[in-house]
């Protein structure tokens, strides 16, 4: 490790309603692998984003290369040696490769683009790397391996001194990985920093020098790598206070019979053969950390996404569900993650939402009785203790956890017996939490089944009477209420 | 005006359709006392009849956030098939008069399965339909079009259907049908979901709706009535030309822009649609009258339209 090249201290940044940074410090040496970890929404990627220009800090410094520096945008981060290796590429797969890595700053010939030149200069970045690739063939052609390998080589190419990589490794395969690690390895020897944002506890250990870590907008700790063990990172990055009480045990009778199961599901890369059992009056908790596939099985479930393999049963009959339509006349109910693209149809009223999945039960002759409908919706307007002025209000002007009731209301209505919350409370002020929270306790309460997949470690145990955890579309454990605490749930959402 | 917008009978009506109607009135007395006698409604219903169905039929097509633009072809070529059947080939004229319909109604199904079910983009399956049923207009009749039979002649009581010893026949049918409409789009599980899907299909496909069906149907019935405004062309206008038609099928579409059905789907108004294409005959049948080239109703649609149409954009933005 050589000396520090990027410093950022005391970073602070609050959105409306959330702190998302806390005084955070990160240190970056030329020549070091540098791991940031922490939860979903323990700040990481804001804090990227601060560096490098795409939110402004409140407050706190960033100095780099000896200078105290404030970039306004990605490019100028870029230009000053700055760079992303985004998880998601973002390659435009019908130019070359050589025309991907000069997009925005093509060599030219008079009025033509230079095409021969950018293959060779490709081939030269190539060549320093000592990967194989031809620069004249389609991106689109390539594994999305190879297209990584060509991200680096657009970011060395850019004269970078820092490269960040935010999750690099979750879509390669085990070969791509040692060839990525390979040049990680070539570019520390190179004395450049590098920033490695993953969740694979694993590949902390065998790549990087030092880690540092974070936990809801603050900033924990940076230990040496080498000496600390796994358990030492977890306990970081869970060690919260949880002020809510968890639930100790399970309020699922121990007979209570199964009325959903799901055997060997397999939907694409992010549902492998999951299986797994939902009783009767229970709270299954899903959880698992960003890209777990968590929503993905919720959807192949659902039929909204076409599955390729699986068995589901209701209540021991075995049913097959392929498309939204059946799940729903099953009893199924889905709270979207998305309420704003799945959820509601924002320019109608409440009482529309709210009849939405149920519209058959409100005709009469031909005509929709209004009256009925408003009735009803009123009726879940007082029951979930909506706010909004009347059922004719268009849901687009209500906030979001009255926006989630509209939502609740479309499947009370429609009375489904199995019920998949996906992120109940994301983006809800701490009232309405505590308020569907205590309406998921009723539902249960009088014999519904709730799914609930949630990225909140506190939510999970303060409402699951079971576990499953998901990692990279796997199950990876399933855990009663009873012996789930934060570190062992954590350690199933990065078993990888 | 805020105060104007929030009176619950404004609100009732539209309050941009009161605008239009305001329009109308203005524009008919423009045209009247500019051109020195008063403006020829017959004239004008003329053309209100058989656009008013195109009209009303793709209000329902836009309202999914899809488009049509093969109702003016559709409508030819129905008039074309179903004129032949009984000018040329001696058909019963009841008959006739259904293969029209049924010729628009298959249209609109063959539209709605391609959008709907094969995921065509709609102004691709709309070219489709275009090409075809001028094809067929164009082989059925050898390129010649065709007349429908003229007032006095055998089979000729169809023109009643527009006509009537001055009673304007077609307009009461066209009412009947727009009160019938505005009833499917307002008070049914048709409307509902046809807004819906133009709001956001996705939302309403994860409340267990199938999605594929429903839009499916707001072309069939565009078809649909594109072969009922086939015979009221046929009625009012007899003959027809073979491989034209498109004229009609901008003329309605920007009847529906101009009435306040929005382009991005989810928001209709079969008054505003029929408002629109009452403004836009007027048009025609004004600017000749005041001895303008008849030629001036495209420029002064198409300038309409985008403002039309820019408003609503700059509408939606606002609600954002």
């Amino acid at each position: 490790m050589g000396e520090t090249i990027l410093t950022m201290k005391g970073i602070d940044k609050s959105f409306p309603g959330v702190h998302a940074l806390d005084h955070v410090d990160l240190e970056v040496r030329r020549g070091e692998v540098h791991a940031l970890m922490g939860e979903n929404g323990a700040g990481k990627s804001t804090l990227m984003k601060v560096l490098t220009g795409i939110y402004t800090k409140d407050s706190g410094t960033i100095t780099y290369e000896g200078k105290e520096i404030e970039f306004h945008n990605p490019k100028e981060a870029q230009e000053a040696g700055i760079v992303i290796v985004h998880q998601e590429l973002n390659m435009m797969n019908h130019l070359t490769v050589a025309q991907n890595i000069f997009i925005g700053r093509e060599f030219m010939k008079g009025a033509m683009i230079d095409d021969a030149r950018m293959n060779v200069e490709s081939k030269k970045l190539f060549n320093q790397l000592g990967i194989n690739i031809d620069p004249s063939e389609k991106m689109g052609n390539l594994t999305v391996g190879k297209q990584q390998m060509c991200e680096i080589a657009k970011a060395i190419s850019h004269q970078a001194k820092v490269i960040i990589f935010d999750e690099p490794s979750a879509a390669l395969t085990e070969a791509e990985i040692e060839e990525l690690f390979k040049i990680i390895r070539d570019l520390r020897d190179r004395q450049l920093g590098i920033v490695y944002i993953s969740h694979r506890m694993d590949e902390i250990k065998v790549i990087t020098d030092r880690v540092t870590v974070m936990r809801d907008g603050g900033y924990v700790g940076t230990l040496i790598t080498r000496d600390c063990t796994k358990d030492d990172i977890i306990n970081m990055m869970v060690g919260r206070v949880i002020y809510e009480d968890p639930k100790t045990k399970s309020m699922v009778a121990p007979d209570a019979p199964v009325v959903l199961k799901v055997e060997h599901l397999c939907a694409g890369k992010m549902v492998q053969d999951v299986s797994f059992e939902l009783h009767k009056g229970e709270i299954l908790g899903f959880s698992g950390l960003m890209g777990a596939g968590r929503t993905e099985t919720a959807r192949a479930l659902f039929g909204a996404d076409p599955k390729e393999r699986g068995d589901i049963y209701i209540n021991g009959k075995k049913v097959d569900i392929r498309s939204p339509k059946d799940a729903v006349a099953l009893g199924i109910g889905y709270l979207s993650e998305d309420r704003k693209r799945y959820g509601i149809v924002v320019d109608k009223s409440v009482a529309e939402n709210s009849t939405m999945a149920n519209l058959k039960n409100f005709i009469k002759g031909i005509f929709i009785d209004k009256k009925e409908e408003d009735s009803v919706t009123k009726t879940y307007i007082q029951r979930l203790n909506t706010k909004t002025p009347g059922t004719d209000q268009l849901v687009v002007n209500l906030s979001g956890g009255n926006q989630q009731k509209v939502v609740l209301a479309k499947w009370l209505v429609k009375d489904c017996d199995i019920l998949i919350f996906d992120e109940p409370t994301r983006g809800i002020d701490v009232g309405a939490k505590s308020e569907i929270y205590h309406l998921m306790n009723e539902l249960v309460a009088q014999g519904k089944s709730i799914i609930m997949i949630s990225s909140e470690m506190t939510e999970i145990l303060r409402m699951s009477d079971r576990i499953v955890v998901m990692c990279e579309g796997r199950k990876t454990a399933e855990i009663d209420i009873a012996d789930a605490t934060q570190e062992n749930i954590m350690h199933a959402a990065t078993m990888r | 005006m805020e105060k104007f917008k929030n009176l619950p009978i404004v609100k009732k009506l539209g309050f941009n359709r009161i605008v239009l109607v305001v329009i109308m009135v203005l524009l008919y007395f423009l045209f009247s006392v500019k051109s020195g006698r008063p403006l020829d409604m017959g004239n004008v219903l003329n053309t209100v009849d058989f656009m008013g169905f195109l009209a009303l039929g793709v209000t329902f097509v836009i309202a999914t956030g899809g488009i049509d633009f093969s109702i003016g072809p559709v409508m030819f070529c129905a008039g074309l098939v179903g004129g032949q059947l009984l000018v040329v080939n001696g058909w019963p004229l009841w008959l006739c008069l259904i293969v029209t319909i049924m010729v628009g109604l298959a249209f609109g199904i063959a539209n709605g399965i391609m959008v709907a079910y094969m995921k065509l983009p709609s102004f691709i399956s709309s070219m489709a339909s275009m090409r075809i049923a001028k094809g067929i207009g164009l082989l059925v009749t050898n390129s010649a079009g065709v007349s429908w039979p003229s007032s006095g002649a055998e089979n000729d009581w169809y023109r009643n259907l527009v006509n009537y010893n001055g009673i304007p026949v077609g307009l009461i049918i066209l009412l009947v049908t727009a009160v019938i409409c505005a009833i499917v789009l307002n008070k049914t599980r048709v409307g509902r979901y046809i807004l819906c899907i133009g709001s956001n299909r996705e939302a309403l496909r994860l409340s267990g709706v199938d999605t594929r069906k429903w839009e499916a149907l707001a072309y069939v019935i565009c078809g649909l009535l594109a072969g009922v405004a086939a015979i009221m062309y046929a009625g009012a206008i007899t003959k027809y030309a073979a491989g034209q038609g498109d004229v009609f099928n901008n003329n309605a579409i920007a009847a529906c822009v101009m009435g306040g059905t929005s382009m991005a789907g989810g928001t209709a108004s079969i008054a505003g649609s029929l408002i629109g294409i009452f403004i836009i005959s007027m048009l025609r049948v004004g600017i000749t009258a005041m001895k303008f080239s008849p030629d001036w109703q495209y420029i002064i649609t198409g300038v309409i339209v985008a403002l039309c149409v820019f408003a609503d954009i700059r509408s939606r933005a606002r609600k954002k």
